[in-house]
C-alpha cells in the first residue's frame, strides 16, 4: 500500500478525506488535563486565524473545553485501566464545518450501567427553547452539585446554550463488552 | 493576614488578593482540571479576611476572559462570600471587566447583581483589541 493512503477509505488518503469534510481539528486518544490545556491553545489560535468571529469562537473554545473534561470525567476506557483516579481517559474530538457551520463532535466510551442517567440529562434539553435553557442554567447555577456530577453538573446546559441547534446523541453497545456503551455528542455552533 | 498570591497557569486565573490594601483581584482564563480543587482553598481565605472586616470598604477587580462550567459555580461562592460581607455592613465595590461582544460573560454579571443585591457593581465592557 503506498504510503498516502495507509489510514485512508474507499481509495482515498485519510488527510484527504479529512480536507472533504473540513476538518479544522481532531484527536482521538487519550485526554489528559495538560492535552486539554495545550489543544484548547492550538484551537484558539486556530480559530483566531481563520477570523472567525468573537461570539461564535468563543462559543465554540467553551463547547470545546466542556466536551474534553467531559472525556476525563466520563470516559471508561482509563490508562492505567480499572484504576479510578487514572488522569488518562480515551474518547475523541472533531471540530469541522459543515453548511457554514461549525459542528463539534465527540465519541468515547461510557460504562453502560450509566446511559440511563446521561440519556435523563440529555434528553429533556433537546426539547427546551434557548430561554429555556438559559433558565434550567440559572437554577443550576444555584443549586448543590448533584452527587453523580465530577463537573458542576453545568457541562450539557453550558454546550445546550453554546449551540445553535438542540445537542444530538447517541449511544452504541460496544460489540465485544456489554458493559461499555459508546457514547456520541454533537453540537451544532 | 497575610496576602494571597496564585500566579496564572494556562488553564487557571491569578489570584492577587491584597487584603492588607482590600483590593482582590482574579485576572486570566479559568478551566482547572477540578475547579474545587483550584478554589476551595481561596474561598477559605477569603472567608477568613472578610470576617476580620468591619465597615471596610473593599474593592475586587475581576477580568475573566473565560471559564468553564465548574469555574462558574465556585465563583458563584467567591460572590456569595462577598454579598454576606456587604451585608455585614462592608462596602465591597465589584468592577466586572468583561470583552464587550462576551453575551456570556456580560449575561452571568447581570446574573450576579441579581442574586447580589448588597455588592456595589460595575460593568465595564471592554472593546475587542
Amino acid at each position: 500500500m503506498d504510503i498516502e493512503n495507509v489510514l485512508g477509505h474507499d481509495g482515498k488518503p485519510l488527510l484527504e478525506l479529512a480536507r472533504l469534510r473540513n476538518v479544522i481539528f481532531y484527536h482521538k486518544g487519550y485526554f489528559s488535563n495538560s492535552i486539554i490545556s495545550a489543544m484548547a491553545e492550538v484551537v484558539k489560535l486556530q480559530l483566531e486565524v481563520s477570523g472567525v468571529g468573537g461570539p461564535i469562537r468563543r462559543k465554540l473554545f467553551s463547547s470545546f473545553v466542556e466536551i474534553s473534561q467531559n472525556i476525563i470525567h466520563y470516559s471508561s476506557d482509563a490508562l492505567p485501566p480499572d484504576q479510578p483516579s487514572s488522569a488518562l481517559r480515551a474518547g475523541a474530538v472533531c471540530i469541522t464545518m459543515q453548511d457554514d457551520r461549525y459542528m463539534m463532535l465527540c465519541l468515547n466510551p461510557i460504562a453502560t450501567a450509566n446511559v440511563e442517567t446521561m440519556r435523563n440529562k440529555l434528553e429533556p434539553l433537546r426539547t427546551m427553547s434557548l430561554e429555556e435553557i438559559k433558565q434550567a442554567y440559572k437554577t443550576a447555577l444555584r443549586t448543590e452539585t448533584p452527587e453523580d456530577s465530577k463537573g458542576s453538573g453545568l457541562g450539557f446546559l453550558t454546550m445546550a446554550r453554546d449551540a445553535s441547534a438542540p445537542l444530538e446523541f447517541a449511544f452504541h453497545p460496544s460489540d465485544d463488552d456489554p458493559a461499555t456503551t459508546l457514547f456520541y455528542l454533537k453540537a451544532v455552533i | 493576614m497575610d496576602n494571597l498570591h496564585i500566579a496564572a497557569t494556562a488553564t487557571s486565573p491569578e489570584v492577587d488578593f491584597r487584603f492588607d490594601q482590600h483590593q482582590l483581584a482574579l485576572t486570566g482564563e479559568s478551566y482547572p482540571e477540578n475547579a474545587a480543587v483550584f478554589y476551595t482553598p481561596v474561598i477559605a481565605q477569603l472567608r477568613a479576611y472578610l470576617a476580620e472586616c468591619a465597615g471596610t470598604t473593599i474593592t475586587v477587580n475581576v477580568s475573566l476572559s473565560y471559564f468553564n462550567s465548574s469555574s462558574t459555580k465556585m465563583l458563584f461562592s467567591i460572590f456569595d462570600a462577598l454579598d454576606q460581607a456587604a451585608q455585614a455592613g462592608n462596602k465591597v465595590m465589584l468592577n466586572w471587566y468583561h470583552d464587550d461582544e462576551d453575551e456570556t460573560i456580560l449575561e452571568f454579571g447581570e446574573e450576579l447583581q441579581a442574586d447580589f443585591q448588597a455588592i456595589n457593581f460595575t460593568d465595564c465592557p471592554i472593546a475587542e483589541g
